[in-house]
């Protein structure tokens, strides 16, 4: 009879990386696949349910912002890359749109019902989910990094 | 994603299970805009189902709610998950919505 092995502390869980592709097609794309993995990469660094969840809601708004806004009615590919550490999640999202820096991108967060649009509330999303964000424009790439390294506890 | 409608006197309730993002947010318009157009304008979302809550769909919950005050209505969220009520409220939403607990409370506020 075989000895069960316990599972290992958070401090022993091995860094981990996982990758999927997203083909976008006349402005639009099944976003399942690409963003619900991210909630299980965070559960992989540690995190609760509901910071995991936040983490999956930050990807998802950052990638259909580049299927909208990025993309528009053109084809292209988006690659999103997951890597879990001990107390660490980090999101890399690669498009060839045009340039965009979403972390210049000017939001109110305010909202009133005359705001036409009630736009940008996304990046706003974004913003207050993860810890960090950084944009780097490489060639005719946008390389978007999300960091979560603190339990989300409400906004 | 799946709604399901129940007809009141004065209000109408919709019951929200799933996910609504860019894919089913379409969806879940024509489904409300229905409402709209049959002259329903007293409405609560019961948001209890909802596992996942992305910009695209709350852009149709705060479309839906200009069209209701329009008219003389509103668009009022019961027991929403904590999914929804997290995404609602980082979008800094949540001061636009009347939202209740429990989904007899929001019917009866009409």
């Amino acid at each position: 009879m075989g000895t069960a092995k316990p599972p290992s502390p958070p401090s022993e869980r091995p860094t981990r990386q996982v990758r999927r592709r997203l083909k976008v097609r006349n402005g639009g794309a099944s976003l399942t696949g690409v963003c619900d993995f991210v909630e299980a990469a965070a559960s992989a660094s540690g995190f609760d349910d509901r910071t995991s969840h936040a983490c999956q809601l930050a990807v998802c708004e950052a990638v259909e912002n580049i299927i909208q806004h990025g993309y528009q009615a053109d084809e292209g590919e988006i690659q999103v890359t997951a890597q879990s550490a001990p107390g660490a999640l980090t999101v890399e999202i690669v498009d060839r749109a045009p340039a965009f820096d979403p972390t210049r991108y000017p939001i109110d967060p305010s909202a009133t019902l005359r705001d036409a649009r009630i736009g940008g509330r996304g990046l706003l999303m974004i913003r207050r989910i993860m810890d960090d964000i950084s944009y780097e424009r490489r060639g005719r790439q946008n390389i978007l990094r999300l960091t979560k390294n603190r339990s989300f506890t409400g906004a | 994603m799946e709604t399901q409608t129940q007809v009141y006197q004065r209000v109408t309730v919709m019951s929200v299970k799933g996910r609504v993002d860019s894919t089913s947010a379409g969806e879940l318009e024509t489904a409300l805009k229905k409402l709209l157009d049959d002259g329903k304008s007293n409405l609560v979302l019961d948001l209890s189902g909802v596992e996942f809550l992305s910009s695209s769909g709350l852009r149709v919950l705060v479309t839906t709610l200009k069209a209701v005050r329009k008219t003389g209505g509103d668009l009022r969220l019961a027991q929403s998950s904590q999914r929804a009520s997290d995404a609602i409220g980082l979008a800094g939403l949540d001061v636009l919505f009347k939202s209740y607990g429990d989904r007899e409370a929001a019917v009866a506020s009409f």
